[in-house]
């Protein structure tokens, strides 16, 4: 399995490489640069060009863009991530304070439809065409149909405004940044994700189970007696999690920049948001750094994938 | 008698169709002649568009329809044509200039919100019942280069802009600064060929006495008003809103763009924790005050200014200066600075700290940077020929300040500009201060100084206890969500009773919180004017 891991990993050396160019070629052709967003339309009149010329410079923005590339490379080979743009704070300052953040909504948002998603789905396969089944089956539709910032607008009416149980919003306030003194806030935001993502995650669990509950090791484990519930959870839903532990290994690296609309509707300080603004702004060092850590991740999922599908599959073997 | 009227008439009418003919036959040579250039065709605009429809029902009645960049009140001119909306009358305008038909206007904008999309979409809706073809798009990318770049030739052009509209707004804190742009000089006139008559007019700004200022300002809008160089639109509202668990002392609401007196330390606030709760607080830094000196209110509430202000933004009484006198020409300010004031850290604020803040900020890109270069030697100094600006001479704790040219707003520009500590800020560029380590955690010299900063959460300001001035409210600590200009929670924390104070300029969240019965909004006009900008320079059609 070392040497798997190893021949994946220099394996990733290119693929990274090539996809932080095209990241960076993305960013150089989108119009206007960094400067352009950080004076207003108005006030950037005022200056000549030879002060504009000056700020370009002092950013490095005035280089050609292979160069620059260069040097954001050989930068990150030596350990330095850059600096905002905007503010002087280095990237990795700011990928520090808003990574908890996310990891905190992910993780959480994923373990909470994991979890509802492997038993609702094993449910409805265990009880295949009945009515949980069917009714289980309508929810997921709807679940994937509606969109989260509908769900999360929903949740914040009836739970903020009418309830009163809630917080509206945001990840801590003063005197409250101890990880139990801010579960309150992390609740809505979690159950809104991670509703959206269980629809999924119920699907595959359902068709797995059915899939394995066909296979001849039940049959075999129940003609020897073993009883029906070891049968169904130790046999049959060890093997039906292969194609969900695939599902939720490849969701979390596509969550830690992918909650954007749960973020800006709960005003959760995570990394989407800030990839968001930084994207819109043309904040280049900030790009790359996020895109890159979220590729980094995905590439490092897929790795972790197989291992994982190799513990939880006995047929599949690494090579 | 009979006759002679009946061949009048028809040699009259042989003319008119003769030199209509004439018209329809004229081929356009836009590259040295645009349709724009003629006043009847921009009047003829101006008359095509209904804006108090479009106030009423596409903002909702939430702003007011613009006679002139100038708000309603006193330095509004009251001589002003009034071009309320009459079609009939624009399609003459435009028959009697040969209007192209086959010309396409190009509007441009930069604004990217559903709202100036559907404000747009119905000025093409207008403009086309009076037979004016339009097409909008949305500017990305290098705007100043797009949208403000002059032509060589300041007559005659060629446009270095493609445009032939541009919807755009100025945010004033001076009248002058709405009109100065229309000068044959101004940095960022791509629109306006040069106007003898309005240069002088705009010379006549410059002076300090107000009665005299205003009356030069009434004279720029009537010649604007009748050469219709831009179309005045609208005037925006701010919107203020006053939760019911707040005491703000029935102050006089006003301009929240720019800093007034809100004589915060006297308001109180029904909660337990002595927490004021509002939005605007910083996203990744404190915003420098250098675009905008009092647009964020954390602003106002750590940096002093020299002068204070009234909610109409009219300089009163001294701030950081104990006392300040002007010259009578307006030439000279002499500031007798308080010695009771010290900055967050303990340091003690001196004149030299007021010496280095307006160094800095005549070596920024803030709109008033044009105000400290008009002082003594501040050219040389801008242009790096002195060591510092000879006009500001320090002596213990007065500061005398003089100008080489008039500087009509100086009173008001001392009211808004913050006095920065020169011991943290020394080494800072002021091309691009924000990306100094002090506005991670400011230190002002204010009534609140910074408690805490987490980053994209919250910021809290807790109240200076070493501050000069005690007040009688109960307020300790500020809160501040952390949502930038326009916040897009505002409303949902509003209704989650996370606001006490907050404002802003849109509609929306005025519809919104409006039927929130725990909250008081007052309306504020502000100088704050949208317009269409009038591409006047020959140019190659951009869309064909």
């Amino acid at each position: 399995m070392i040497a798997f891991v190893t021949r994946k990993i220099i394996h990733l050396i290119p693929m990274l490489l090539v996809i932080s160019f095209l990241i960076f070629l993305g960013m150089d052709l989108m119009p206007g640069d960094a400067v352009d967003f950080m004076i207003s339309p108005d006030d950037i009149a005022t200056l000549s060009q030879a002060d504009l010329a000056a700020i370009r410079s002092s950013f490095g923005l005035d280089k050609p863009f292979i160069v620059r590339y260069f040097i954001w490379l050989g930068n990150l080979l030596k350990g330095d991530f850059g600096y905002s743009i905007q503010s002087g704070v280095p990237v990795s300052t700011l990928m520090w304070s808003t990574l908890p953040a996310t990891l905190e909504l992910s993780v959480s948002a994923l373990l909470f439809s994991t979890l509802l998603g492997s038993v609702l789905g094993m449910v409805s396969a265990l009880y295949r065409n009945s009515i949980a089944d069917h009714a289980l089956s309508v929810a997921g539709m709807i679940g994937v149909a509606i969109p989260q910032f509908l769900f999360g607008l929903i949740a914040i009416i009836i739970f903020v405004f009418k309830l009163g149980w809630l917080p509206a919003g945001g990840r801590m306030t003063p005197g409250h940044e101890a990880f139990l003194m801010r579960l309150d806030h992390l609740i809505l935001p979690t159950v809104v994700l991670g509703l959206a993502l269980t629809a999924g995650v119920m699907r595959y669990a359902r068709a797995s189970m059915l899939d394995s509950l066909n296979k001849d090791f039940i049959k075999t484990a129940r003609s020897k007696g073993i009883p029906e519930w070891r049968v169904n959870l130790l046999h049959g839903f060890r093997v039906a999690c292969t194609p969900v532990a695939v599902l939720i290994g490849f969701r979390l690296p596509m969550l830690i920049g992918g909650a954007v609309v749960i973020e800006q509707i709960f005003q959760w300080p995570g990394l989407g948001v800030m990839f968001l603004a930084a994207v819109r702004t043309q904040n280049t060092p900030i790009v790359m750094m996020v895109g890159f850590f979220s590729v980094l991740l995905v590439l490092l999922a897929s790795i972790v994938v197989d291992v994982v599908t190799a513990a939880l599959d006995p047929r599949v073997k690494l090579q | 008698m009979k006759k002679a009227s009946l061949f009048k008439t028809a040699l009259f009418t042989l003319c008119s169709l003769l030199s209509l003919s004439t018209f329809a036959q004229k081929n356009w040579d836009y590259t040295k002649e645009t349709p724009l250039a003629d006043v009847r065709v921009r009047q003829a605009l101006a008359y095509a568009i209904d804006m108090k429809t479009i106030t009423e029902t596409i903002f909702e009645g939430l702003a007011s329809p613009a006679l002139s960049m100038t708000n309603v009140g006193p330095w509004q001119s009251d001589k002003l044509v009034k071009y309320d909306y009459n079609p009939e009358k624009a399609k003459q305008l435009l028959a009697a200039a040969n209007w192209p038909a086959d010309y396409t206007l190009d509007v441009v904008t930069y604004y990217a919100d559903q709202q100036t999309a559907d404000f747009l979409t119905a000025v093409q809706s207008y403009l086309e019942m009076v037979g004016v073809t339009m097409k909008w798009r949305l500017l990305e990318g290098d705007l100043a280069a797009q949208l403000w770049v002059p032509p060589a030739d300041r007559e005659k052009g060629p446009s270095a802009v493609k445009w032939d509209l541009a919807y755009a707004a100025v945010a004033a804190s001076a009248e002058s600064e709405f009109y100065v742009r229309y000068g044959s000089t101004a940095p960022n006139n791509s629109h306006t060929p040069k106007d003898a008559t309005m240069d002088k007019l705009l010379d006549g700004l410059n002076v300090t006495d107000v009665t005299a200022q205003m009356k030069a300002l009434k004279a720029v809008q009537e010649r604007l008003n009748q050469q219709e160089y831009s179309i005045p639109l609208y005037h925006q509202i701010a919107f203020i809103y006053v939760g019911n668990l707040l005491d703000a002392k029935g102050i006089t609401h006003g301009n929240d763009q720019f800093s007034y007196e809100k004589k915060i330390l006297d308001w109180n606030v029904n909660r337990t924790d002595k927490t004021l709760y509002t939005n605007m607080g910083p996203k990744e830094f404190f915003e420098a005050p250098i675009t905008n000196p009092g647009l964020y209110p954390y602003q106002e509430q750590l940096f002093d200014k020299l002068i204070s202000a009234d909610s109409s933004l009219t300089p009163t009484t001294g701030m950081l200066a104990k006392t300040y006198t002007v010259s009578p020409d307006g030439m000279k300010f002499d500031f007798d600075l308080r010695t009771d004031v010290k900055w967050h850290d303990g340091k003690a604020f001196s004149a030299d700290d007021v010496k280095f803040s307006i160094e800095f900020y005549a070596r920024t890109n803030s709109f008033s940077a044009v105000t400290f270069k008009r002082i003594k030697g501040a050219q040389d100094f801008v242009d790096k020929k002195a060591a510092d600006i000879s006009g500001i001479v320090v002596k213990g704790s007065k500061v005398t300040i003089t100008f080489d040219k008039i500087a009509p707003d100086a009173s008001l520009v001392f009211s808004q500009w913050p006095m920065l500590p020169k011991h943290l800020l020394s080494d800072c560029d002021p091309l691009t201060p924000q990306t100094h380590a002090f506005w991670q955690k400011p230190i002002g010299t204010g009534p609140f100084k910074v408690s805490e900063f987490v980053r994209s959460n919250y910021a809290v300001l807790e109240r200076n206890a070493a501050y000069y001035k005690k007040g009688t409210g109960n307020i300790q600590k500020i809160y501040m969500s952390s949502s930038g200009d326009n916040d897009p929670n505002l409303v949902i924390n509003a209704e989650a009773g996370k606001i006490d104070y907050a404002w802003s300029k849109s509609t929306a969240d005025a519809k919104a919180i409006g039927k929130l019965a725990n909250f008081k909004i007052t309306k504020a006009p502000i100088r704050y004017t949208r317009f269409f900008h009038i591409n006047q320079f020959p140019h190659e059609p951009n869309i064909k």
